[in-house]
């Protein structure tokens, strides 16, 4: 029997027989192949209703569709109720609500789709119904890259490990004992921090540049510390030295900063979306059953 | 160092940076929800305004195809809240003035042109209106073009190309039905030689006159199509037996006048002089089409060998028909009793006035039924059942009969066939493909007449232009392509093949905006 832990960590180890690609995109092969199975089913129940039956909202296959996309819709929302209730142990565990949100959620879209006929509909409601739809599960889609990816980045990128909701405390760490630094240092020194290196560490920074390669977008932003080092006595330049490691440990919190904003922010574009489609989506199973 | 080391928990990186004192928690994702829950509350009290205090044109599916498009600004003209559309606000304007069935019901769908009343099932667990008209698809969208699926859920037959069963003539090898010893080939080649026409179809189209509308064509008429060859001054009846105590025969003209039967007028504008009297045995020229001494003499052998036919003997050919075409029986029927009444009208006695009232009320309250499309009608009435043959007639009397019956009809005889001492009735149209519609002007400018029509061999025939061999086809009423040749057309990527391509639902749709009607 294993134990809560134990099954955890054999869905997170990396399975040796399986490709680096499969190791790092799919969790479950169980889901996958499951997903893949009712994606098959679905298109093969959808041609046979293009071949022997009437492909419309209305007709009683496009409301099995319908409803069978609904029946999804509803238990994909289920996850941010686990996420909000992680301490109740009996509702289950949280992965499998992620992998059904998952999996779910992209076969809401497809059931959505056949619902409609692969058409654009024609109604204002069922227009915006069917753009929330994608737009839903395309931002879902896109924030499962973003967990796969950004991490990823991030491991291999930078040497720094930084909490998120801390980057603000620890930039202003930085800052003070960069200009605490300073205070003792010569002239060319505190110049060259003022106008090079103060602007770096005066707050947290946003840099796309990171988005296409972490070291490329470290040394871009680097102050010229070499051209002042040759200029400066031994003693000035050890402080130089510690100047500039502060600078590139900013500049790794400024790739945090950058990368997770990103891994956070795309809930932004995902759950508020998310939240006026179910209230649309129960306006139109009302507008159904009242014309 | 050490006063660092007591305000924090530890140091991590390279530049000793320090690990939180507590435990941080997550910033919050409230605001998500709440600008979610925000948008939500908009778009629902956009929709919902517009849905119960607008015209909800945001709710609607789509915009109302051009037909409906008036009623946009009012839901509630089509939709009852929580009952869907139901029919009866369609039957608002779609059956305003229908008669009982009903011109868009199932029950008159189940009646199109069958008059079957046991086909007709009880409306409930029918589709509505909309299950088969679908709107809100768009201003120009066709509703009326209805889907195959729609009728497939009944009709399980599947594609028209793949599904569709072969016609019924040509399934089950049905005899040619047209009632008329008719040769095509023969009477082709006539008329290509007598009117001196290279194009065989134009020999066609020398008996098959076009409808005015070109979708079809008129029924062969004696008068219009055969009178000019047939049964010409020259045609004569063969000596036919007088009626005596010795036997079985007909009644001459002076015997017919004589008995003042009812519809027996006609013998007062006979001409005597188209009789021949030879001792026993008499014979008529000329003989007419539906000549009255012929039909009346028949009628009146057939009453004595068949004494209980009814109401047969108000027609003039035989009741057997098909059962849709009853109702052209009783209107012959009635024909007959109008012409009784009035020979009765040059009788001054009260009592014939008084009567003849009454008959004519009586007559009135028949037409009215017959003006019902849908009052059932009982063809067996008019039928001449050979079961029904008086018993008391011996088989050598029987034979009598039979010779003078087949004396009497000889000249019908060469297009008619004659049984139970009655002239069987001609389809004058094919009752073929009766729930199909086909539009011959449609056809004909992409195919000729006999490149479909080949089950006789019109053109070997005229090739050869042999009139020595040609066989009787019965008229060739069936003379029509298995569904294959319908197919070669009406298949995916060429003419259409749906449902609605041949087969209407609605059996006359031309009824909803009868302007005639409204003035009526």
């Amino acid at each position: 029997m294993k134990t809560a832990v134990q099954k955890t960590a054999i869905y997170q180890t990396k399975r040796p027989d399986a490709s680096r690609w499969s190791n790092k995109w799919v969790q479950s092969p169980l889901w996958f192949m499951g997903f893949g199975i009712a994606v098959a089913v679905c298109l093969v129940v959808f041609v046979l209703n293009a071949l022997f039956g009437r492909v419309h909202p209305s007709s009683p296959w496009g409301l099995g569709y319908g409803i069978a996309a609904a029946v999804l819709f509803v238990g994909v929302f289920f996850y941010g109720v686990k996420r909000r209730t992680m301490q109740v142990r009996a509702l289950g565990r949280a992965w499998y609500y992620l992998q059904f949100h998952v999996y779910g959620g992209t076969l809401f879209l497809l059931l959505a789709l056949m619902h409609v006929g692969f058409r654009v509909p024609h109604g204002v409601l069922t227009w915006w119904l069917w753009a929330l739809s994608i737009w839903v599960v395309a931002s879902g889609l896109l924030g499962i890259v973003l967990q796969k990816w950004i991490p990823t980045l991030l491991s291999t990128g930078v040497t720094t490990e930084v909490n998120y909701d801390r980057i603000p405390e620890l930039t202003d760490e930085i800052r003070e004992r960069a200009e605490k630094l300073v205070e003792t240092s010569d002239y060319a020194v505190r110049d060259f921090y003022r106008k090079d290196v103060a602007p770096v560490l005066a707050a947290p920074q946003f840099r796309p540049i990171y988005y296409l390669g972490i070291s490329g977008g470290l040394k871009g932003q680097t102050p010229p510390f070499r051209h002042l080092r040759a200029m400066l006595p031994t003693e000035e330049r050890a402080k130089l030295n510690e100047l500039e490691d502060l600078v590139g440990t900013k500049l790794e919190i400024d790739a945090h900063y950058t990368l997770q904003k990103a891994l956070r922010g795309w809930l932004y574009v995902h759950v508020p979306v998310s939240v006026v489609l179910a209230a649309l989506l129960g306006f139109h199973i009302f507008t159904v059953l009242y014309y | 160092m050490q006063r660092d080391r007591f305000r924090h928990k530890g140091f991590f990186s390279r530049l000793q940076l320090p690990v939180a004192k507590k435990y941080v928690y997550p910033s919050s994702r409230n605001a998500m929800f709440f600008v979610g829950g925000i948008g939500a509350v908009l778009v629902l009290g956009l929709f919902s305004f517009n849905a119960f205090f607008q015209h909800g044109a945001l709710v609607s599916n789509g915009p109302l195809s051009s037909n409906h498009a008036a009623f946009g600004g009012d839901c509630s003209t089509c939709h009852t809240a929580f009952q869907n559309v139901t029919s009866d606000k369609c039957s608002v304007c779609h059956e305003k003035f229908g008669d009982e069935v009903g011109v868009h019901t199932f029950a008159s769908h189940y009646l199109y042109r069958s008059d079957d009343f046991t086909r007709v099932v009880p409306a409930a667990n029918e589709p509505a209106c909309f299950g088969c008209h679908t709107e809100h698809v768009g201003r120009d969208a066709p509703i009326t073009a209805v889907a195959d699926d729609n009728c497939l859920q009944c009709h399980g037959f599947g594609s028209f190309n793949t599904g569709h069963p072969e016609f019924d003539f040509a399934a089950d090898s049905l005899l040619d039905d047209g009632n008329l010893k008719f040769p095509h080939t023969l009477h082709v080649n006539q008329v290509r030689d007598r009117k001196d026409l290279v194009d065989i179809e134009q020999a066609c189209l020398y008996c098959h006159n076009a409808t005015p509308d070109g979708t079809g064509f008129q029924p062969i008429s004696f008068d219009r199509n055969c009178d000019t060859c047939h049964l010409t001054t020259s045609d004569a009846t063969p000596w036919v037996t007088v009626a005596s105590a010795e036997g079985p025969g007909v009644l001459t003209l002076e015997t017919l006048r004589a008995q003042q039967r009812p519809g027996s007028l006609w013998t007062y504008y006979t001409n005597p002089n188209e009789f021949q009297d030879r001792g026993g045995a008499v014979r008529k020229s000329p003989v007419y089409h539906r000549d009255p001494w012929v039909l009346e003499n028949l009628r009146r052998l057939r009453q004595i060998l068949y004494p209980s036919t009814g109401l047969a003997d108000l027609l003039r050919a035989s009741g057997d028909v098909d059962p849709r075409d009853v109702r052209s029986l009783y209107e012959e029927a009635v024909a007959t009793l109008d012409t009784y009444a009035e020979e009765l009208r040059s009788s001054p006695e009260r009592e014939v006035q008084q009567e003849l009232a009454e008959v004519e009320d009586l007559l009135d309250v028949v037409r009215r039924r017959l003006r019902d499309p849908y009052a059932p009608l009982d063809e067996t009435r008019f039928l001449v059942s050979p079961a029904a043959r008086d018993t008391s007639i011996s088989v050598e009397e029987g034979r009598a009969f039979e010779r003078v019956i087949d004396q009497l009809t000889q000249p019908c005889q060469k297009c008619h066939y004659v049984e139970e001492a009655t002239i069987v009735r001609v389809k004058a149209d094919q009752g073929n493909l009766i729930r199909a519609e086909f539009n011959h002007g449609a056809h004909i400018i992409q195919t000729r007449c006999l490149d479909c029509h080949s089950a006789i061999p019109i053109r070997q025939a005229a090739a050869t232009n042999t009139t020595a061999e040609w066989a009787e086809d019965n008229a060739g009423i069936q003379n029509l392509p298995s569904i294959a040749k319908c197919q070669t057309c009406h298949t995916d990527g060429k003419a259409s093949n749906t449902c609605v391509t041949c087969h209407l639902f609605h059996p006359d749709k031309s009824q909803h905006s009868n302007l005639l009607q409204y003035l009526e």
